[in-house]
């Protein structure tokens, strides 16, 4: 992601938008409102970048996300490639003085990348396999020699094993639109 | 209680200078009402507060024998006093005046409306004639107080207190736990911006405090049970055995010496020890020994030693009880434990620190005698972090608010050190450096230019590290994380309130806040009183603060015990509730269920009502089952009689009442008349202690006698002066709307209105909105008015 | 007898089967029964997918519970991301019956439904909870004395803690009570509370990334001399495991810290073989076992 070198100022009143609203209004569906909505009392205390495993070694910076979702810097959020960074460990959430859940946000702010076509594409390859056998990861020959060394079926019972199983899943993905969306991304659609 | 006399009523219309006369028709309303029953005297008069106003008025009292005034002038808040005193001063009980609000509440507010003003004034003063006839005389009470005060809590806050009101030539005891006065401060170091001794700025006071002969000072001492009222508590003390006799004590030491047990002292924030028989320092007051008994073995070494045979090895408990007027509390703090604060390692690595523990090692009497070292082996520490914000203002694990003075005592500490050691290096880590008091802002920079190193973000973690800590933390200013080595980490946790704070409230039954500090009786202005007369606060039992702050709440608070004690007895205002009926009494406890502030008992099978706790709501009236209950100055009758008067004086169409509470909500509907607003004349305001005061026989009686709406404004519970009994009301409220409609009325004829008197605005949209949907159903019909008076008086029989 | 269908996820059958085994071989052994859950699909992963798309998750995942309801049984899993997924998963439909209405919805298009009538516990609980740590202690054959032991208790079965209910997040003891009860020795080392780093999609996005993540908790556990890591979690199994040899090859950094999953540890201890235990399925060779002398 490049910023524009050039161009530091940020006129608030024409470059943004009211993210943090669209991200709450997105994530009501999922989480309890009412704790989403702390993002918007985070004092940008630190404590969360503090604690990053991935803050440490990337240019991934959780507190300034968070400040560019109070802010509404949509786009620039979206477009960061830094944001697929995040292991989701968790730790920053825990530690927040004032509860904001920041990996939750990052997830949901993920959501909107990825529909808005950020997105990378080994993530898009583990989004195909879900689709096309019910795991993120395929079954190799290899990984079923080792089944039977150690003394297991060869194929798992899961959706490997069970054809209607995972018609049930493709039928699902389907009905919450992640079949299409993931279709769309790799231009299959 | 009946009138004997016949009332001979006299009724005087202010026409206020045209504030009143331009908008209300005062002739006709003082004609109106020389026609009524019992009314001798009707007369308008430009200026009724004037002082010919106010001697027309006491002339027409003594030329005509009146024994009732009725004036018709602006709100009652205005000039209610100067004219009880006037006609009290002509032989007339203030109780059989009333005052009438016609100009805030009538022309001021209609006067796009002139008719529909002067026919409410009309309505309104016939209500007050109606009821000031059935009045019976009220005479205030008195009760003496004992001239003696109770400070609870010997540091700063309670020397301070206890000093300015002994200086007052009243008792005082001083109620103290520790063996010593002195408090947290006698730990500190130096305190901020200063950088005085607080020993030396200490030490002096409480030897003041040992001088003084009007102060008792009791230590070991706890408060265990607190009787009796504001003005005569009877308060039991729970001494705890000392073993030392102060008297005979001359702390010359001899027993500390031949002691062989030791164990960890408290006053070291643990971090040194003293023997089973020590004094906590040399400065303590009283100056003597003490002698812990959960470690003593009562080997008997001390006794042999002391040359004054001070030492009672087999000292117990006592208990004694004092009698004095007024309390203060100032009962102080502890910090709050972080061990559960996983992250930093307290309790878990030796070498991480509280702020007072810190203080312990930096005082020369402390247990290193000032060195700075780290505990886990007692090398010099040369590299110090500062955590700031450790717990506070933190929802997650700790406490939300901020503690106030952290922020300033870690550049304190941090100074001290870099000024008396050599090459130390000290990094504070913080999330905002608060410096707001006076010359707050300069010590801070004073602490940059030493060389004080500054991080902004919050620390996120600590490591261990052998000897060694390793913080983590975000440099949020340059958006970089950052980490640091140091030999000791200073955490600054946030204040809480000292334990058996909690315990101690229930026992004066004074409210707590979320945080269990002792809630204020109102945060601007009335800072240092708590909500039970009598009973004062200071210091940072109040919250956090700086030692400043605590001593002005603490000079605010005596003043304020002082003046609650200085007039030697106090009155006790007559509008109380009382036992009317005691025949109907079976005391079934309803009433004290509802009363706000725990003035009624049962004695003998009755209840009884004390007039001194008794605050006058009338809550407790319409709970009683057996309407057994009235209120001085607003009776049954009287209400009765004032609702049927509104209602009849006029031929207005359309008529609704307002039940309005008399300080919160009385006082918003004032503003909206100073401001001139304008809304519809049918509202005609009837004021209440609360409105929960009224029965639904009221309500059905107001409906009966011509009112076609009934309106409640009430007091929102925590800014009214009767607490829960506003919660009561509303609650009632909601069920009467319900309870009318079995009598053929429709709910929507009752509103409820919580009021703030920052609302003044609103009250304009929903008298508007009222009006109109009381006009849109229309008049009640007589019929259905008959019913109900049938009905009533068919209850009543 | 104690019921639990057994969750697989994807790492531990597709890639790590020896943990499914062992898993299987140490309920029995403590009587706890473990049935075979028809039909999973991945859980879904909840920092991959979660990541993509929050509502398809939410459905995914409340199928995956919906088949231990039709068995009557809590589900049952050997790693974190799945208990994070299906915990949480269980959590929203619990407290909400909203959600939960319109998850149905959806799940009625395959003839399912979900009432949060059962739920999911992690390994971890069976062994506290239902089996006892007394009962671990007393079942010890082989204790494992001297065993220096560096616990990782990875990131989602403790966080969030408001959500999970195990305890603090920054000072836990469950695991090594564990640990401790089979004679082995817990080992303090500085980065303890360290992500692996694989999840959220750092591994399939990032791979170096998260390597460098692994090589600094790997850095620590060399430097506390542990004999090997212990974990309770498939995907950081997989991470520490095969990340050794992927550290090795893209950054010539060799560690050779054998990694092993809790259920194994247990086995071992109660005398189970260790080819059985799928102890030689790793990359990294069991070196700890010639210390305690169970080649």
């Amino acid at each position: 992601m490049k910023l524009s070198s050039t161009k530091p100022l940020i006129k608030i009143d024409e470059e943004t938008s009211d993210f943090a609203s669209e991200i709450l209004k997105r994530g009501e569906k999922i989480f309890p409102k009412e704790e989403l909505k702390r993002l918007l009392t985070c004092i940008q205390c630190g404590t969360c970048y503090g604690s990053c495993p991935s803050g440490r070694i990337t240019a991934y910076h959780v507190r300034v996300i968070m400040r560019k979702a109070q802010l509404g810097l949509k786009e620039e959020v979206l477009r960061d490639e830094n944001l697929w960074n995040c292991t989701t460990c968790y730790t920053c959430q825990e530690r927040c003085p004032r509860e904001v859940e920041t990996t939750d946000i990052i997830r949901l702010i993920r959501n909107m990348a990825f529909e808005a076509g950020y997105v990378k594409k080994p993530h898009l390859i583990v989004s195909r396999n879900f689709i096309q056998t019910g795991h993120s990861i395929p079954l190799r020959d290899q990984d079923k020699e080792k089944r039977k060394r150690v003394g297991v079926p060869e194929i798992p019972p899961t959706t490997l094993t069970y054809p209607e199983a995972l018609k049930e899943v493709q039928i699902l993905v389907e009905a919450t639109g992640f079949k299409e969306k993931v279709l769309k991304l790799l231009g299959e659609g | 209680m009946k009138t004997l006399e016949t009332p001979r009523v006299g009724v005087f219309v202010c026409e206020c200078g045209g504030n009143i006369s331009d908008v209300v028709d005062v002739k006709r309303v003082a004609k109106a009402a020389s026609e009524w029953e019992n009314v001798i005297v009707a007369r308008h008069y430009t200026y009724m507060c004037s002082k010919p106003g106010v001697e027309l008025i006491r002339q027409s009292i003594r030329k005509r024998g009146l024994n009732r005034v009725v004036i018709a002038c602006c709100t009652p808040k205005m000039h209610r006093k100067m004219f009880e005193r006037n006609v009290e001063e002509e032989g007339v009980n203030s109780a059989f005046l009333e005052v009438v609000n016609i100009r805030e509440q009538c022309s001021w507010v209609h006067h796009e409306d002139p008719e529909g003003a002067t026919l409410k004034a009309i309505d309104l003063i016939k209500g007050a004639v109606k009821k000031v006839e059935k009045a019976v005389p009220l005479h205030p009470g008195k009760m003496p107080v004992k001239p003696a005060v109770l400070v609870i809590g010997g540091g700063i806050a309670g020397i301070t207190a206890a000093l300015r009101v002994a200086e007052a030539g009243i008792k005082v005891y001083l109620v103290e736990k520790e063996p010593t006065i002195g408090g947290q401060m006698a730990k500190f170091s130096k305190v901020f911006p200063t950088l005085d001794c607080a020993q030396c700025i200490l030490t002096p006071k409480m030897g003041e405090v040992a001088e003084n002969p009007n102060i008792e000072l009791l230590t070991l001492a706890e408060v265990a049970s607190v009787e009796g009222v504001p003005g005569d508590f009877k308060v039991k003390i729970k001494l705890k055995p000392r073993g030392v006799d102060v008297e005979k004590c001359v702390g010359c030491g001899a027993c500390n010496r031949a002691c062989p047990v030791e164990t960890v002292s408290d006053f070291d924030e643990r971090l040194g020890k003293h023997k089973a028989i020590y004094i906590p320092f040399p400065q303590a007051v009283p100056t003597a020994y003490v002698i812990d008994f959960n470690s003593c073995t009562k080997c008997g070494k001390c006794v042999e030693k002391c040359p004054r045979k001070a030492i009672n090895l087999d000292d117990t408990e006592k208990e004694i009880e004092i009698n004095v007027g007024a309390i203060i509390v100032a009962t102080g703090f502890k910090l709050f434990d972080l061990s559960e604060y996983g992250e930093y390692k307290y309790g878990t690595h030796p070498n991480v620190i509280t702020s007072l523990q810190m203080e312990r090692l930096m005082n020369v009497t402390g247990p290193t005698s000032g060195a700075i070292v780290r505990p886990s082996d007692g090398r010099e520490a040369k590299k110090i972090g500062y955590v700031l914000c450790a717990g506070s203002r933190d929802t997650n694990k700790g406490k939300p608010y901020c503690s106030r003075v952290c922020c300033l005592y870690a550049l304190k500490q941090a100074l001290i050190m870099k000024e008396f050691m050599e090459g130390l290096d000290i990094w504070i880590h913080y999330i905002d450096l608060r410096a707001a008091g006076r010359r707050y802002e300069e010590f801070y920079k004073n602490a940059q230019i030493e060389g004080i190193k500054f991080v902004r973000g919050k620390v996120s973690e600590i490591i261990p590290d052998g000897n060694q800590l390793i913080v983590r933390a975000e440099d949020t200013t340059l958006g970089r994380p950052v980490e640091n080595r140091y030999d000791l980490v200073v955490l600054c946790p946030p204040i809480v309130p000292s334990p058996g704070t909690a315990k101690l409230a229930e026992i004066l039954k004074i409210p707590l806040d979320e945080d269990g500090f002792i809630l204020e009786k109102h945060p601007k202005l009335d800072p240092v009183a708590t909500k039970r007369e009598g009973i004062f606060a200071c210091g940072v039992i109040l919250g956090p603060k700086d030692i400043q702050t605590s001593v002005s709440e603490a000079e605010g608070a005596a003043a304020k015990a002082i003046n609650f004690l200085i007039q030697k007895e106090k009155i006790i205002e007559p509008n109380k509730a009382y036992l009317a009926i005691p025949e109907r009494c079976d005391a079934c406890r309803e009433c004290i269920e509802v009363c706000p502030t725990e003035a009624i008992s049962v004695a003998s099978d009755k209840v009884e009502i004390n007039e001194i706790l008794c605050n006058g709501c009338g809550a407790c009236i319409p709970a009683c089952p057996k309407e057994a209950l009235d209120l001085k100055g607003l009776s049954e009758e009287q209400l009765m009689a004032e609702i049927e008067g509104v209602l009849s004086g006029s031929e207005s169409e359309i008529k609704i009442i307002a039940f309005v509470e008399n300080e919160i909500a009385y006082t918003a509907l004032d503003l909206t008349g100073v401001a001139r607003l304008s809304y519809p004349s049918s509202i005609r305001v009837i004021p209440v202690p609360s409105t929960g005061r009224l029965k639904l026989k009221h309500i059905l009686y107001a409906f009966a006698k011509g009112a076609d709406g009934v309106m409640f404004l009430e007091a929102p519970e925590h800014e009214g002066p009767f607490g829960k009994a506003h919660a009561i009301a509303e609650e009632r409220v909601e069920n009467y709307r319900f309870d009318v409609e079995d009598y053929d009325i429709d709910s929507v004829r009752i509103w409820f209105s919580k009021v703030y008197v920052p609302d003044w605005r609103k009250l304009v949209k929903v008298f508007e909105t009222f009006d109109r949907m009381i006009k849109d159903e229309g008049p009640i019909d007589q019929e259905t008015r008959e019913t109900i008076l049938k009905k009533l008086e068919e209850e009543s029989d | 007898m104690a019921k639990y269908a057994f969750f697989l996820g994807c790492i531990a059958p597709l890639r790590y089967p020896g943990l499914e085994a062992a898993t299987k071989k140490v309920m029995q052994h403590f009587n706890i029964e473990l049935l075979d859950l028809n039909g999973a699909s991945c859980c879904p992963a909840p920092g991959v997918f979660g990541s993509f798309d929050l509502w398809n998750w939410l459905v995914v995942a409340a199928r995956n519970l919906s088949l231990g309801e039709s068995l009557g049984a809590d589900l049952t899993t050997i790693c974190n991301g799945c208990y994070a997924t299906l915990q949480e998963a269980w959590h929203i439909l619990k407290e909400d019956p909203g959600k939960r209405r319109l998850v149905n919805e959806v799940l009625s298009k395959i003839n399912r439904t979900y009432n949060a009538k059962t739920g999911i516990k992690h390994v971890i609980e069976i062994f506290v909870n239902d089996i006892g740590i007394d009962k671990i202690k007393s079942s010890v054959k082989k204790p494992l004395d001297g065993l220096k032991v560096a616990i990782h208790y990875g990131c989602h079965f403790l966080k969030p803690r408001k959500i999970r209910g195990q305890g603090s997040s920054e000072k836990p003891h469950v695991l090594e009570d564990i640990v401790k009860a089979l004679g082995a020795e817990p080992v303090y080392y500085k980065e303890k509370l360290l992500c692996c780093g694989a999840g959220g999609g750092v591994r399939a996005g990032n791979l170096d990334t998260a390597l460098e993540i692994t090589a600094r908790k790997l850095e620590s556990v060399k430097e506390a001399e542990a004999d090997c890591l212990l974990h309770p979690c498939s995907f950081c199994h997989f991470q520490f495991d095969r990340g050794q040899v992927e550290l090795r090859e893209r950054k010539e950094i060799e560690f050779n810290i054998p990694v092993v999953h809790l259920v194994q540890l247990v086995g071992l201890a109660v005398g189970m073989d260790p080819k059985s235990l799928g102890l030689y399925e790793n990359e990294i060779p069991p070196t700890y076992l010639d210390k305690l002398g169970l080649r």
